[in-house]
C-alpha cells in the first residue's frame, strides 16, 4: 500500500510530499529493528497477538509485552485504546508505552511493560492444585491486595470517566519480579469507552461485549447503557471466584455469538447462587427491557433455596466474615444499589488484619509459573475468534489435570504450548513444564494447620489446601 | 477523559506557544501572507464541518477533526499532506476515537464527492474529489503519527455548559455562545489556551453582543488571566471582521493555487 498514490496513473493530484514522506520513514523506528520477540508469543486472544519482547540494544534488559492488534489499520477499538491509554496513568493500570505503525502490512502495534502472571493463570494454576490435593503458599493477604488494588485501579478509570466493560481474571494482569512486583495491572481496555456523555446508546456499538460469566444482570435483562455498577459486578465475581477458584456464575455458553443480551442460562446460574431477586430488591427489574422474557421464562419458587451466603458458605466461606459482608455489596442484583470502588475502599474488610500489601506476594516466594510461549500449528485456521474465546473462558473448567496432562490441549485448543528458551530468557531454570505445575509442598507458614480454627477462612492458604 | 484536563496530553503537549507556532509556519508564511494563511484554514474547516454534518456527526466530533487537522499544520507545511485528503482523514480519524460509530469506507468517499461537488464547487469547479479509501489509510498513520497518538481532544463546549449553568440559565446566550465557539475552530485558539479560557471568551463576546452588561460581576469574580480571555476574544474578533471584508467565493481559488503543494518524488 506505501507507494500506491504514487503509481496512480489518474490525474489524482500528488497527496503527500516525497522529501515529507523519506523524512518520517527515516525518523520512524520499526517495532523489529527495535525489539526481539521472535517466537516469544504468549498471548493470543481476539484482540490479537501477545509477545514477550527484549530490547536489542540492550540499552536495558526489562522484559517488554508487545500487542499486535488483531486486523489491520486502526479499528474502532485500536482508536479507543490507543486515544485512553496514552491518558492515563496510574499504578494499577497497564502503561502504554509506545504505539508502532508498521506502514507496510498496516499493522499496529502497542508496547507495554511486562506483567509475567494474570488472575486467570493464577486461578487455574490453585484449581490444578486443589484437584491434585496439593497446597499452595501464597501470603493470608493476597486476595485483599489483588482486591484492593483492583477497586485502585477502577476508581481512577472511572473518576476519569472510563468503563472498562470487559473486566474478567484473564484482564487483571499482576507483575511478576522487579520493581513492581506483585502489583496489580488492569488491562485489555480495547472495549473501554468514555462514558459521562455517549454519542450513541453505547449498546448500539457492539451488542456483545462483556464474557457472560461476569455480566451484570441488568446487561442479561437487556439494558441499554453501560454503567460503572456493570464493572463492579465484575469486580465481585471475580472476588468470590478468587476466594473459592471456581467461578462463580460459570455456565456452558454454546451460542456466543448471539446479538441478543438475553440469556436464560446465564440468569439460570445467577439465581441458582443468589435467589430469585425480590421485588424490593429490585424495584426497577420491572422496567428492563426483557423483563417480560424473565417472567415468562423463570419461576421464583425453582430459586427457594438459593442465597449467596448458601453458596459461599458451601466454599468455606462463613457468612459472618468481613470478606462475604463486602462481597455481597459488590454482587447486589439492583445496580443503583451496587456500592462504588470508593466506597468498597472504605470496607471494613481492607482494615481487619491481615493488611494489604503493594506486592499482593508480600515478598515471599511467586510460586505461578511464568507465561508460556505458544506456537500455532494452524495459523491459517480460521475457526471464529468468538468460538475461540468461548473456549478460552471455559478452560478453567477443563483443565483440572493439567498439572498431569500440562503438554497436551484439549481437542480443538489450536494453540499448542510448550517450554521454549526465548532468545533472551535468562535462566530457565525447570526442565519441562510438569515441574513448573508442582504446587510447593512445604508450608509457608509453618504453624498453620489443615483445616485451621483460624478465622481466616476467606484465604487462599486454607482454600488451596 | 472529562475528569483531568491538567494531566492530559491535550493540555501537556499540545497547548502550544504563539511565537513558536508562527516560527513553524515559516515555510508557509514565506509563499502565503497572514490573512492567506488564515483564509486557507478557514475555508478547510469549512469542509471538515460541513463533511461532519453531511455524515451526521456531532459538534464535538467535528470540532475534534478540526483540532487534529490545525495540530498537524501546527507542526508540518500545507505541502506535506494535501488539505483535501487530510480534512477527511481527521473526521474519520475524530469519529472512531468519539465513539460515533464506524463511518463505512466507502460512504466517506461518497460524501467527500458530493461535498465537493455540490458545496464547494465554487473552490473546485469541475474537478472531483480525488482521492479513494487506500488514500485516507494510509494518510490515518501519517495523521496519528503526527499527532504523536494524542488522540482525546478537550473541547470547549463542556465548560460552557457548565459556566451558563452556574451564570443562570439563558438559552439565548447559549445558542450565541455555543456558535462562537464553533466559529473559533478557525483561529489557531484551540491550539495556544484551554478549553475552558475559550468557553469564557466566547461568553464574553456574547454577551457584549445580546447587550448582557449585567454579567460583569460574573466575569469579574472569575479566577482567570483575563489577558488571557483578552487574547482570545481579540483572535476572535480579527475573525468576524476578515469576514466582513472577504468573499470567499471568489478568492478562494486563488490562495488553492498559491497554496504550497506536495512535491512528486523525483523523475528519473
Amino acid at each position: 500500500m506505501g507507494d500506491n498514490f504514487q503509481n496512480n496513473k489518474t490525474m489524482a493530484p500528488v497527496m503527500m510530499d516525497y522529501d515529507f514522506k523519506v523524512k518520517t520513514q527515516n525518523e520512524r523506528s520499526k517495532v523489529e529493528d527495535l525489539f526481539d520477540f521472535e517466537g516469544c508469543k504468549v498471548g493470543r486472544g481476539t484482540y490479537g497477538h501477545v509477545y514477550k519482547a527484549r530490547r536489542k540494544d540492550g540499552s536495558d534488559t526489562k522484559d517488554y509485552a508487545l500487542k499486535q492488534i488483531e486486523g489491520t489499520g486502526l479499528s474502532m477499538s485500536a482508536c479507543r485504546e490507543i486515544a485512553l491509554l496514552r491518558e492515563l496513568k496510574h499504578p494499577n493500570v497497564i502503561n502504554l508505552i509506545r504505539v508502532f505503525l508498521s506502514h507496510t502490512d498496516r499493522k499496529v502495534w502497542l508496547l507495554f511493560d511486562y506483567a509475567e502472571h494474570d488472575l486467570w493463570h493464577i486461578i487455574k494454576f490453585h484449581r490444578a492444585a486443589k484437584a491434585n490435593k496439593k497446597s499452595v503458599m501464597v501470603p493470608k493477604g493476597m486476595v485483599k491486595s489483588l482486591l484492593y488494588q483492583i477497586l485502585d485501579g477502577i476508581h481512577y478509570l472511572h473518576s476519569n470517566w472510563v468503563l472498562h466493560r470487559d473486566l474478567k481474571p484473564a484482564n487483571i494482569l499482576v507483575m511478576g519480579e522487579g520493581p513492581e512486583r506483585g502489583r496489580v495491572k488492569i488491562a485489555d481496555m480495547g472495549f473501554a469507552r468514555l462514558f459521562n456523555a455517549p454519542l450513541k446508546p453505547l449498546a448500539d456499538l457492539d451488542p456483545v461485549v462483556v464474557t457472560f460469566w461476569y455480566r451484570a444482570p441488568e446487561l442479561l435483562l437487556g439494558a441499554r447503557h453501560y454503567t460503572k455498577a456493570i464493572d463492579i459486578w465484575a469486580i465481585g465475581c471475580i472476588f468470590a471466584e478468587l476466594l473459592t477458584s471456581e467461578p462463580i456464575f460459570h455456565c456452558r455458553q454454546e451460542d456466543i455469538k448471539t446479538s441478543n443480551p438475553y440469556h436464560h442460562d446465564q440468569l439460570d446460574r445467577i439465581f441458582n447462587v443468589m435467589g430469585f431477586p425480590q421485588e424490593k430488591d429490585w424495584e426497577d427489574i420491572r422496567k428492563m427491557p426483557e423483563h417480560a422474557t424473565l417472567v415468562k421464562d423463570f419461576k421464583r419458587s425453582n430459586y427457594q433455596n438459593c442465597s449467596l451466603s448458601k453458596y459461599m458458605d458451601r466454599h468455606k466461606i462463613k457468612p459472618d466474615s468481613k470478606a462475604f459482608s463486602l462481597l455481597q455489596r459488590l454482587l447486589l442484583m439492583d445496580p443503583n444499589k451496587r456500592i462504588t470502588s470508593e466506597q468498597a475502599m472504605q470496607d471494613p474488610y481492607f482494615t481487619e488484619d491481615p493488611p494489604t500489601t503493594p506486592d499482593v506476594f508480600a515478598g515471599c516466594p511467586i510460586p505461578y509459573p511464568k507465561r508460556e510461549f505458544l506456537t500455532d500449528d494452524d495459523q491459517e485456521d480460521k475457526s471464529d475468534s468468538k468460538a475461540r474465546q468461548n473456549q478460552q473462558q471455559q478452560q478453567p473448567n477443563t483443565q483440572q489435570n493439567q498439572v498431569q496432562a500440562n503438554s497436551h490441549d484439549h481437542g480443538a485448543n489450536n494453540a499448542k504450548r510448550m517450554r521454549m528458551a526465548g532468545p533472551n530468557q535468562g535462566n530457565n531454570n525447570t526442565g519441562g513444564g510438569q515441574q513448573d505445575f508442582h504446587p510447593q509442598q512445604q508450608m509457608m507458614f509453618g504453624s498453620q494447620q489443615q483445616g485451621g480454627t483460624s478465622q481466616q477462612q476467606g484465604n487462599f492458604q486454607q482454600r488451596f489446601q | 477523559m472529562a475528569g483531568n484536563f491538567w494531566q492530559s496530553s491535550h493540555h501537556q503537549q499540545w497547548i502550544l506557544d504563539k511565537t513558536d507556532l508562527i516560527r513553524d509556519r515559516q515555510h508557509d508564511l514565506n509563499i502565503l501572507s497572514d490573512e492567506e494563511y488564515q483564509k486557507i484554514f478557514n475555508f478547510f474547516a469549512s469542509i471538515i464541518q460541513v463533511l461532519g454534518e453531511q455524515l451526521k456527526l456531532r459538534q464535538q466530533v467535528i470540532a475534534t477533526a478540526t483540532v487534529y487537522f490545525k495540530r498537524f499544520y501546527a507542526r508540518n507545511s500545507l505541502k506535506c499532506i494535501d488539505p483535501l485528503l487530510l480534512a477527511p482523514t481527521c473526521v474519520f480519524l475524530a469519529s472512531k476515537v468519539e465513539e460515533f460509530g464506524v463511518i463505512s469506507n466507502s460512504r466517506l468517499i461518497t460524501t467527500c464527492q458530493t461535498v465537493i461537488k455540490n458545496k464547494f464547487g465554487y473552490a473546485y469547479g469541475q474537478q472531483e474529489f480525488p482521492y479513494r479509501t487506500n488514500h485516507i489509510l494510509e494518510c490515518e498513520f501519517y495523521l496519528l503519527e503526527n499527532l504523536d497518538c494524542c488522540l482525546i481532544v478537550y473541547q470547549p463546549y463542556r465548560p460552557l455548559l457548565l459556566f451558563v449553568q452556574d451564570i443562570g440559565q439563558d438559552d439565548q446566550l447559549l445558542t450565541y455562545a455555543w456558535r462562537i465557539v464553533n466559529d473559533s475552530l478557525r483561529t489557531d485558539v484551540s491550539l495556544i489556551y484551554p478549553p475552558y479560557q475559550i468557553a469564557i471568551a466566547a461568553l464574553h463576546i456574547a454577551c457584549v453582543m445580546l447587550g448582557k452588561e449585567n454579567q460583569k460581576s460574573w466575569f469579574a469574580e472569575l479566577n482567570v488571566d483575563m489577558d488571557k480571555i483578552q487574547e482570545i476574544v481579540r483572535s476572535i474578533i480579527n475573525l468576524y471582521e476578515m469576514w466582513k471584508s472577504y468573499d470567499e467565493k471568489k478568492e478562494i481559488q486563488g490562495l488553492l493555487a498559491k497554496m504550497p503543494k506536495p512535491k512528486p518524488a523525483p523523475q528519473r
